[in-house]
């Protein structure tokens, strides 16, 4: 079944008083339980394009079907996980992952519940009174995802979220979100600018061309899981992506350059 | 763990603190009795620490500056409450209307700078010589600075903070009360500190000039009758009431989210 539908998206970007257009009419077909990973070089669009999805953003033309209904604002059904983490300093950590589901309505004993769950599930449990500074980057991205998964998304959107890891962290978090994405059957949008993290997480991976961006290709991963970062036999898909993404860098360069 | 380690730290800290603020007192104290004793200026000019001393027993003694104290704090507070409460209110307006808080905040740094004193004679020709002519003075010199505060605190908070809460269904009154406040909090507290300063400077120069009681007024008396005595007791009680409050209200607030924040773990 089709989760989301993104029909046509163009955006343009106010630069310097010039129109640059961003988002050449992006066409993607979301499936239930889907977990695609949208790879570009850096700056291409494909950040804007996730906003956009969130509802954080409008397009200049097109639109987003959830479920075959048109969204245009954010909602909870469709939750973020920021480069960032972009968690809320003034709470604990429980009470960050509580913070949907308090803007929800939810009771708090419910909410208690639900956060524990998640917070069991990153194991985090002992940090639940912990103020958001005294956890490490990693940790700190597992609240992120704690949180946005208590929301139970429909679709759940993660935006670079690994970039500002360490290597050691970033491989087990790509495991353990694997394992989550096996456990929960959510439908993720995952956007990097990591092949390799794309081949480790993704069933399809597409490309995005560099501005104005549009889908250049896109690949079906079928490999078992939960693949590892070491894994060789995941280096042929990294190097056809690669092929097709080093023409993109090469671009996004000259474009700075500019 | 590392919680420990801190609050350890800063009791020991604190008592260094103490002991170096004595120490300083004492030194201070000692300079002065010295210049006394060299007797560059007449005792009724310059009297020595220990005739300070007396004079505070005096004014203790005769009810007048406990009188001042109580009359003045209930002025403050009267006043700070309407500036806080406007201020706010205004700030939040000026957010609302993008082009109200431009053209006002282009005026903030008139209004910031604009002495409180040159409030009194306006105040008086306005409202009159007596308590609401003094609030009118202490209300005009703190509240541009709440209102410029909320402005400017609401306007930089990260937009990420907005995103995420907005992505998780958080909007109207529940966006404004459970992410706009607190996320803009930190900076909101250096409004409020600084309104304060500004409030205290002026409610002491409007009594100076305009009240029959006070502390403000217990200064000019001494001044009227000659006693250096009472001007500088008057001026030590001031002094320590700005800082008792500022330490023990405000700093303990700003020091309770800074520490909640993780504001003070840069090295």
């Amino acid at each position: 079944m089709t989760k989301l539908q993104a029909k046509n998206i163009v955006k343009h970007f106010d630069h310097n008083g010039n129109s640059v257009l961003a988002l050449d009419g992006i066409n993607l077909n979301v499936e239930e339980g889907d977990f695609i990973c949208i790879v570009g070089p850096s700056g291409c669009g494909k950040s804007t394009f996730l906003n956009i999805v969130a509802g954080l953003e409008t397009p200049d033309s097109g639109e987003i079907l959830l479920n075959g209904n048109k969204i245009s604002t954010p909602g909870p059904d469709r939750t973020m996980v920021f480069q960032e983490g972009a968690l809320f300093p003034w709470l604990k950590v429980i009470d960050n992952v509580e913070f949907g589901l308090k803007m929800a309505g939810i009771p708090k004993d419910e909410r208690r519940q639900i956060s524990e769950r998640y917070l069991d599930m990153m194991q985090l449990t002992k940090f639940a009174d912990s103020y958001i500074y005294q956890l490490s980057t990693g940790m700190k991205q597992r609240v992120a995802i704690a949180r946005a998964l208590a929301m139970d998304p429909e679709i759940l959107l993660m935006d670079e979220p690994f970039a500002a890891l360490d290597f050691q962290t970033r491989d087990l978090l790509l495991v353990e979100l694997q394992l989550i994405w096996e456990r929960t059957k959510k439908t993720i949008i995952f956007v990097t600018h990591n092949i390799s993290e794309s081949v480790i997480l993704g069933n399809r991976v597409v490309v995005f061309k560099n501005r104005p961006a549009k889908i250049k290709k896109e690949f079906v991963i079928d490999y078992r899981r939960p693949r590892l970062a070491e894994d060789e036999n995941l280096q042929k898909y990294y190097h056809q992506i690669l092929e097709e993404l080093k023409s993109e860098v090469m671009a996004r360069i000259k474009d700075e350059n500019l | 763990m590392s919680k420990k380690i801190i609050s350890k730290k800063t009791s020991h800290g604190s008592f260094d603190d103490a002991a170096n603020a004595a120490l300083f007192l004492a030194v201070f104290i000692g300079v002065w009795q010295v210049v006394f004793m060299l007797g560059i200026w007449p005792k009724i000019s310059l009297p020595s620490p220990l005739m300070v001393a007396e004079s505070f027993v005096k004014i203790i003694w005769n009810h007048s500056l406990p009188v001042s104290i109580g009359v003045t704090l209930a002025r403050l507070v009267a006043a700070f409450a309407i500036s806080i409460s406007l201020g706010t209110l205004i700030g939040l307006a000026m957010i609302k209307f993008k082009g109200f808080g431009k053209t006002l905040s282009s005026f903030s740094a008139g209004l910031l700078s604009f002495p409180s004193i040159a409030w009194v004679p306006f105040s008086i020709l306005l409202i009159g010589f007596n308590d609401f002519g003094i609030l009118f003075v202490v209300v005009m010199s703190s509240i541009f600075s709440i209102m410029i505060s909320t402005y400017s605190s609401i306007r930089n908070i990260p937009p990420i903070y907005l995103d995420a809460a907005k992505n998780m269904g958080a909007k109207g009154f529940y966006l404004f009360r459970h992410v706009t406040i607190p996320a803009a909090t930190p900076s909101l507290i250096i409004g409020i500190r600084q309104a304060w300063s500004f409030a205290w400077h002026a409610i002491i120069g409007a009594e100076i000039l305009m009240s029959i009681v006070g502390l403000g007024h217990i200064l000019s008396v001494g001044r009227d009758f000659l006693d250096m005595g009472q001007v500088i007791a008057s001026m030590i009680t001031i002094f320590a009431i700005g800082l008792l409050v500022d330490r023990l209200l405000l700093f303990k607030l700003d020091e309770r989210v800074r520490r909640k924040w993780g504001l003070d773990h840069h090295r």
